[in-house]
């Protein structure tokens, strides 16, 4: 990589490294991209948004196992068949396939079960104005949105989300000494699909998981193990990014009240605070893509297998697409790329944004002046951020 | 009938050329090209198109 203008420079890796801050906010104005430890980090909306959807990118998690020294095995043989890293005709058979099942129709028909849900959570801890928002509230919700949709047994959930999260033990640098534990979830997870697509064999109806096994596209079909593949990326992708963007999400408007309260008075705007929540504080802060061949982007030639990161809330907050970047669900805002974009786009954001949409402007209606309660606690602000505990106080509303 | 592209909301993710590839493609700047009229045999493909489009810029009509 050769360039001629000094290019910030950000260790990524290290765990102080805040996207939030006055640092990258002066690198983003100087330059469109900065260097990292790992590969070069995009910075300006412009460049995120072209270079998120080009053709001469793949996704940069494919050889993750392999840079970490996993070459084979059941995890190994699940992350590089499943359609997150999957590239050209073998991604765009299976996406073709999936595809129906997410539809905005088939989601539509849930919404009355995702209020109820919401509800119920709420009404668990209302009464004692403090609750601890990711157990209380942020957690039971994604893994509960996952198994209604899967239709798998709620009384589950806890076992499901602690699958899950055991799974996402694989993103970290310390893969290769979790693998038996890594393993073990995806063997157990694997069961779960296993009975479902059995049992839906014998008992089709008009749910998703149905809908997987029926779905044909010119005759060519899911085979039962492409179908697990997808079960699990879909407990796997779908349950965390929630819960974290949940607890992000009340984050930004315990710094936001009046919105809180532009929000508690018209629920319509669920749609729009999601949009403004996951473009000013996403949780996938970062997108990760590999370079497959040599390319010239503004004057920095990217050689074939650069990492290049695309920084998501550092784009979304851009003076440049934002001149008045702050919260606002009332403004009209560009796209943001808290899903990603291009041929990976997030599969499943017609769910989240549903299941969210419909579960803030209830918060919001049900709690006034929610705030920090203290002793709260975050993952690093690199790849998938949010709290690990966030207690908050509020006054019931009557 | 015809496909209509609103090119305002229109983001180039390229998810109708995976739904729909005999009628919407991505050229190689990466922007979205398709064609306006279709033929009966294509609506379901379309169809397909217009319900993944992650910003819902894509509407059919009769002509």
């Amino acid at each position: 990589m050769t360039t001629t203008v000094e290019a910030p420079y950000f260790n990524i890796s290290d765990p102080a490294f805040a996207m939030h801050s006055e640092a990258v906010r002066n690198a983003r104005e100087r330059s469109w991209y900065a260097r990292t430890n790992y590969g070069i980090a995009v910075l300006q909306y412009e460049d995120v948004s072209k270079l998120l959807k080009s053709p001469k990118l793949r996704q940069g998690s494919a050889r993750w196992p392999e840079h970490n020294g996993v070459h084979s095995g059941i995890f190994y043989d699940w992350w590089t068949k499943n359609l997150l890293v999957l590239e050209g005709e073998d991604h765009h058979r299976i996406r073709r396939l999936l595809n129906p099942a997410f539809s905005p129709k088939m989601i539509a028909s849930l919404v009355p079960r995702f209020q109820a849900l919401a509800n119920e959570l709420v009404d668990a801890f209302i009464d004692k104005g403090r609750c601890e928002f990711v157990q209380d509230f942020a957690e039971p919700y994604a893994t509960r949105v996952l198994t209604i949709l899967l239709g798998i047994d709620e009384n589950e959930w806890p076992k499901i989300a602690q699958l899950a999260s055991t799974i996402g033990l694989a993103l970290g640098v310390t893969l290769k000494q979790d693998l038996w534990k890594v393993e073990a979830a995806v063997e157990e997870l694997y069961a779960y699909a296993e009975d479902l697509i059995k049992d839906r064999h014998q008992n089709p109806g008009d749910d998703f998981v149905s809908k997987l096994v029926l779905a044909n596209r010119d005759g060519d079909r899911l085979s039962d193990p492409e179908l697990r593949n997808a079960l699990v990326l879909l407990i796997f992708g779908g349950m965390d990014t929630t819960r974290n963007q949940l607890g992000l999400a009340m984050q930004s408007f315990m710094h936001h009240p009046d919105q809180w309260e532009l929000l508690a008075q018209r629920p319509e705007l669920g749609g729009k605070a999601v949009e403004e929540v996951m473009r000013i504080n996403p949780t996938v802060t970062w997108v990760t893509r590999e370079a497959v061949e040599d390319f010239e982007h503004k004057g920095l030639t990217i050689e074939a297998g650069t990492t290049v990161h695309l920084f998501t809330q550092v784009a979304g907050t851009d003076p440049r697409a934002f001149p008045e970047p702050q919260m606002d669900l009332l403004g009209e805002h560009a796209a943001h790329y808290g899903f990603g974009g291009g041929v990976h786009h997030c599969l499943g954001h017609f769910v989240a944004r549903a299941d969210m949409s419909e579960a803030l402007p209830l918060l919001a209606a049900r709690m006034s002046n929610p705030r920090i309660a203290g002793d709260d606690e975050w993952m690093p602000d690199s790849g998938n951020t949010g709290p690990v505990r966030l207690p908050i106080t509020f006054d019931k509303r009557s | 009938m015809k496909v209509h592209v609103d090119r305002k909301l229109c983001d180039n993710h390229g998810q109708c050329a995976i739904a729909a590839p005999d009628v919407f493609r991505m050229n190689d700047d990466g922007v979205l090209e398709y064609d306006e009229n279709i033929t009966d045999d294509q609506v379901d493909e379309v169809e397909e198109a217009i319900d993944v489009c992650p910003v819902q810029a894509i509407l059919l009509a009769s002509d």
